[in-house]
């Protein structure tokens, strides 16, 4: 049996970079040493690799998810050490995405997470279904998955020691904290890297959903690199609104406060507030005060 | 990112023309069909029949992929576009539901074509778990997307002739099939020759989803093997026709591509008569608006033609795909992938420094020195990739500045 530790000596690219796996390489390559450092033995269940790891870039990662990684390359990923392994009946994948940065990580793995799943307290984030484990640390997305008996023990006993390895920050991103808590809907944030609600003017953004009874809004902060790009953002809205629906300036709501309807994004409000343009889609009859909530916890 | 003031002349006659058609039908009815187009619109929306599904779809289809944005499924629907491509590993799966969720508020699924993908990856080596497998795949994706079936499943990620024959997931998509799960099968594939000819030879496929953009002109394998598979009856939809432009042009096209290299590129693509539509992934209001106008008009416009004509572009579009299948042809044993990646920073993103890293990690005696400049090379790309040509751009900046 080759053991994890020799495999990610020699570990290769999938076609992609079959010779990055020389020691000069490995030597300059910080990634290769951090990857081989979280799969190093012992692990849970005395678990042993199937096969060499492989380990994907930003060219090669369609060989390994087709399409899907589009929205990975949006989120400016790095590097996925991807590892088969098998404890006595059961086998473990494990999936090691390296990110850009933690708003990145926390990005994609918002991206692929449901609100509905059974969520677990390891890393910044994360949460288990059946034969599968999702969890977001530092700049890293983590994705376990599993088969046979006992996988789910297995997984969660794998998720922790990674975790432990991975080390760095277990915290979702400054500005979610800083919004209201009231009404939110848990694990509903996102972190949009590129083209939120279709516009690329908007980008970047953070989105979290509010509920009040039955209806659902969402809120959309999309962050500017000053007041006047805030602006200048807010103006581009207008325009787009304007041109598929109706839009009207409206004051009470704030700086640069607007009420727009359309048949895409359907009816909203939105106002300024300085580097920061403020969009709540599908208000509810107190949008205007989570508008307001919103705006004055912005640092 | 394109801003309004660079759209090219076309775009500014077809954009406002599109949303003020839609403006104004929109006040009195929530979603516009394409047969209700304004009598503002110029020519009817081009469809063509997927081989013989007895399906006729508009040339333009979207990929889902890049927009978690129901507001951009809503508005493509409203333009015309009527076919929609999701897969089960998009998003983990939240792509299938975003879908399903939009088509099901609009109530328009007896109005579209919905495809999704299953992947076979990680399946047991035993067809009876692989095929239960597979199907609990399909299963879940329906589920997520709220339907009873779905128009057309793909094989997802098929890249090897063993891949396409086998009988796991073969016999999965027969029983789909059969039991209404799906109305048609096919497969996906980035590895077009081999795995296209065995689609042929086992006739039990309706649909082939694969890769066609303007990097593969003289690539006549790959064309003829489509042309052979479409004339056989398999309904051929093309993906990645704008290459990665806008998405992550950075990696396999030059930098500043314009505007008008989307629809250039699209139509491209769109100009093969055996492509039934293509799946551009976009993921911004204008671009959908940018890439559907190519829907109705397939005619290159002058600048279109300007930009096709631009050796310098066809020259860094041919992108090494990093297959690794040159290397064995090489009589100097040199490290060609490595080196075509050296070339894309060097070149491409002008990345000196990485170029040097890349350069610098070849083993001793496989790397530009060891290169004869001999041709032989060239015939064995597959994506035709002037390769000694991008190792002679290499030697050059060799000369002046990758080394020193």
């Amino acid at each position: 049996m080759i053991c994890v530790a020799l495999s990610l000596a020699t570990m290769h690219g999938q076609n992609a970079q079959p010779h990055l796996g020389t020691s000069r390489t490995q030597a300059t390559d910080p990634s290769r040493k951090q990857f081989a450092n979280f799969l190093r033995e012992p692990l849970p269940g005395n678990a042993r690799a199937q096969a060499k790891p492989a380990l994907y870039n930003p060219e090669s990662l369609y060989q390994y998810i087709d399409g899907g990684a589009d929205i990975y390359l949006l989120y400016d990923f790095k590097n996925l050490l991807h590892q088969d392994l098998k404890s006595g009946a059961a086998e473990v994948t494990v999936d090691i995405y390296e990110m850009g940065t933690t708003e990145d990580a926390f990005g994609i793995y918002a991206a692929e997470r449901s609100p509905g799943y059974k969520f677990v307290t390891i890393g910044a984030q994360g949460y288990q279904d059946k034969g599968i484990l999702n969890f977001f640390q530092d700049h890293y997305y983590v994705k376990l998955s599993g088969s046979g008996a006992s996988a789910d023990t297995l997984l969660d006993q794998f998720a922790r020691i990674l975790s432990g390895r991975i080390g760095g920050t277990k915290t979702l991103p400054a500005l979610l904290a800083k919004l209201p808590p009231g009404h939110q809907v848990p694990h509903s944030q996102q972190y949009v890297r590129k083209d939120p609600l279709g516009h690329a003017f908007l980008a970047p953004a953070y989105i979290v959903s509010y509920a009040q009874g039955k209806q659902e809004s969402k809120l959309v902060v999309s962050v500017a690199n000053n007041p006047q790009a805030a602006k200048s953002r807010s103006e581009q809205l207008v325009k787009h609104l304007k041109q598929s629906g109706e839009c009207a300036s409206a004051p009470e709501l704030g700086e640069g406060g607007l009420r727009a309807r359309n048949n895409y994004e359907g009816r909203l409000i939105a106002r300024t507030r300085g580097r920061y343009l403020i969009l709540l889609l599908n208000p509810s009859e107190n949008g205007a005060e989570t508008l307001k909530a919103v705006a004055q916890s912005l640092p | 990112m394109k801003n309004e003031k660079n759209w090219n002349r076309r775009e500014f006659i077809v954009k406002p023309i599109l949303w003020a058609g839609a403006a104004g039908v929109l006040a009195k009815t929530q979603l516009l069909s394409a047969s209700t187009t304004p009598a503002s619109a110029p020519t009817p929306i081009l469809q063509r029949p997927l081989g013989k599904t007895g399906l006729s779809l508009p040339v333009v289809s979207m990929g889902v992929m890049n927009a978690d944005v129901p507001g951009l499924v809503r508005r493509a629907y409203e333009l015309g576009i009527r076919h929609f491509d999701t897969a089960a590993v998009y998003q983990n799966g939240r792509n299938e539901e975003m879908v399903g969720r939009v088509i099901k508020e609009m109530g328009v699924r007896d109005k579209v074509v919905i495809a999704t993908k299953q992947t076979s990856r990680n399946h047991s080596p035993i067809t009876a778990e692989t095929k239960i497998r597979f199907i609990e795949g399909v299963e879940a994706s329906l589920k997520r997307l709220q339907m009873d079936h779905v128009d057309i499943l793909y094989h997802h990620a098929v890249d090897s002739v063993e891949d396409a024959r086998a009988e796991g997931q073969i016999e999965a998509l027969q029983s789909l099939k059969k039991d209404g799960k799906t109305r048609f099968i096919g497969l996906s594939t980035h590895k077009t020759v081999d795995v296209l000819n065995e689609a042929i030879r086992l006739n039990v496929f309706d649909v082939a989803l694969v890769m066609l953009n303007c990097t593969m002109t003289h690539d006549s394998g790959v064309l003829k093997t489509i042309e052979k598979a479409a004339k056989s009856g398999i309904g051929i939809v093309a993906m990645k026709t704008q290459a990665g432009g806008t998405t992550k042009p950075d990696a396999k096209l030059p930098k500043a591509l314009p505007s008008v290299s989307q629809t250039a590129l699209l139509k491209w693509a769109l100009n093969h008569d055996f492509v039934t539509t293509a799946i551009p992934g976009f993921s911004t209001y204008e671009h959908l608006e940018q890439d559907f106008s190519v829907a109705r008009d397939l005619a290159y416009t002058h600048e279109e033609e300007q930009f096709l004509a631009d050796k310098v572009f066809v020259a860094n579009a041919e992108f090494c795909q990093q297959c690794g299948e040159c290397r064995q042809d090489c009589p100097q044993q040199v490290d060609i992938p490595v080196l075509m990646r050296s070339h894309m920073y060097a070149v491409q993103y002008q990345n000196i420094e990485m170029a040097r890293q890349m350069v610098a990690s070849v083993a001793p005696g496989r790397g530009l020195d060891a290169c004869r400049a001999c041709e032989s090379c060239v015939a064995a790309c597959r994506n035709t990739v002037h390769i000694g040509r991008k190792i002679a751009q290499l030697k050059t900046h060799e000369a002046s500045q990758l080394f020193t």
